[in-house]
């Protein structure tokens, strides 16, 4: 991993020319490439990927703040509920996909749609959910600790074919 | 570049363009070409392999300004299978070295645009910045002749890895400046807050339960981790020794992190290769593994005359 001294490392080799041109082209996009993701993170949001703001856990829970863990839970014609995973491998979606569209399917509980979907494809032998929903394990903090839990639902939707 | 070597000269040592280009073995980018070719492949199957599932489901897409502005169509099943199959023979034909600006950029813009729409769907990840830029600068190269075993040295080389090595950078620095300005730009906010114990606290699998008890602990390596955030842009100008530790220190984060929140940052982690004198490796594995053929044949009578003494 120790890179030696650039002299060193030239020496008794070939080395490619390079025209005045091709180093300018090179030192101005490399000098873009900074500005463009400097600019990205001070002002861009998310959706400038890939040239938007390293946002991954900037934000700042309070010592009394809640923790949320979404969940989707299936329930079967013989009423009883099982949870549907949300990772690719069992519903085809990803838990934070899930939770970047929390308003979105509050507002339109059929978007739970491709859970269910995504889950039924993924488990052939296993009976459909007739009903789907949305949930949120909530663990509540009081000066950093976890003082209570409980659970809530955001949304429902009745399985239709 | 035909046109590179019209005036052929080598930046100086020392100066902004040698710093931006410097003059590196060429055998370095024909590791690292090879060795990120082969981690898009798992890539594809391991990390981001939402793509085709989701494109079942355009109720819920909603596209990055990138797709808007290059007018992308929306995922859908042909186009997802389609980016997967230009990526794995893509990847195949990097692997084996074939036409490399060409194939380098046809994968660059089918990754990028299968990363793409994996983060349409509701979340943006943060760890694929070094590889996406990674397989847009590399294929800049063009051939390298004799591959690994390749004895030039040039500053396109250098440039290109000198851009991954900004995108690796950028990931942390980026990451301290982001988590600064959403505080507006108060730096103590974000190591004072409960983050990492939100995070334990919704991924109760790794080592981090063990100190959900201890959110005090958890603050200390807030303030640890800004801290190795804002100085990773050294990192940069280090070399030798220094940079190696420095290197070994980042890795160790991301071991720490994986262990303790099952996050890995693997895409980020493979391009902290571009920082490595990876040109020794051929002859470090050779020396170690002579061929066994001998290159002319050996006469019986000769090989008979080199048995032990004694038998």
């Amino acid at each position: 991993m120790s890179a030696p001294d650039t002299a060193a490392e030239t020496d008794g080799v070939d080395v490619r020319p390079i025209s005045r041109w091709g180093l300018a082209w090179r030192v101005l996009a490399a000098v873009a490439l900074v500005g463009l993701l400097l600019n990205g993170s001070v002002r861009m949001h998310d959706d400038a990927w890939p040239f938007g703001p390293m946002s991954q856990y900037a934000f700042f829970p309070g010592p009394d703040d809640t923790v949320v863990i979404t969940r989707v839970y299936g329930v079967l014609a013989d009423g009883q509920r099982v949870e549907l995973p949300l990772r690719v491998d069992t519903a085809g979606i990803r838990r934070a996909d899930v939770e970047g569209r929390i308003p979105a399917i509050e507002q339109d509980p059929s978007l739970l749609r491709a859970v269910s979907e995504g889950w039924s494809a993924r488990h052939p032998g296993e009976p459909r959910p007739v009903e789907v929903s949305l949930v949120q394990d909530r663990q509540h903090l009081h000066r950093g600790r976890v003082v209570a839990t409980d659970q809530v639902e955001l949304a429902r939707w009745r399985v239709t074919p | 570049m035909a046109g590179d070597a019209v005036s052929a000269r080598s930046p100086r040592r020392g100066s902004v363009v040698g710093w931006f280009a410097p003059v590196v073995p060429e055998a370095r980018v024909a590791v690292l070409r090879s060795v990120l070719y082969a981690f898009v492949l798992l890539d594809v199957h391991l990390i981001i392999r939402s793509p085709i599932p989701l494109s079942r489901h355009p109720e819920l897409y909603r596209p990055l300004d990138l797709a808007v502005l290059l007018h992308l169509p929306p995922p859908s099943l042909p186009l997802t299978w389609t980016l997967y199959v230009v990526l794995v023979l893509g990847c195949l034909a990097g692997l084996a070295g074939r036409a490399p600006r060409l194939v380098g950029w046809v994968v660059a813009a089918a990754f990028t645009w299968w990363v793409g729409i994996a983060f349409s769907y509701g979340k943006v990840d943060h760890d694929h910045l070094a590889l996406v830029v990674a397989l847009w600068v590399l294929p800049s190269v063009g051939a390298v002749p004799g591959g690994r075993w390749s004895r030039r040295a040039s500053a396109q080389g250098g440039w290109a890895l000198r851009c991954v090595q900004i995108g690796v950078v950028s990931t942390y620095f980026l990451s301290a400046v982001v988590k600064t300005r959403n505080a507006a730009w108060d730096p103590t906010t974000w190591p004072e807050s409960y983050i990492l114990l939100w995070a334990v606290v919704r991924r109760p699998h790794g080592l981090g339960q063990l100190l959900i008890p201890h959110p005090v602990v958890l603050q200390v390596m807030q303030w640890f981790s800004m801290a190795a955030e804002v100085s990773s842009v050294v990192v940069l100008w280090l070399r030798g020794w220094a940079l190696l530790h420095a290197a070994l220190f980042w890795l160790g984060f991301h071991v720490f992190t994986a262990a303790m929140l099952y996050i890995h940052f693997a895409p980020t982690v493979v391009c902290w290769l571009a920082f490595a004198p990876l040109e020794r490796l051929a002859p470090w594995w050779r020396a170690r593994h002579p061929l066994l053929v001998p290159p002319v044949p050996v006469p019986p009578r000769a090989a008979l005359g080199r048995q032990p003494a004694g038998r």
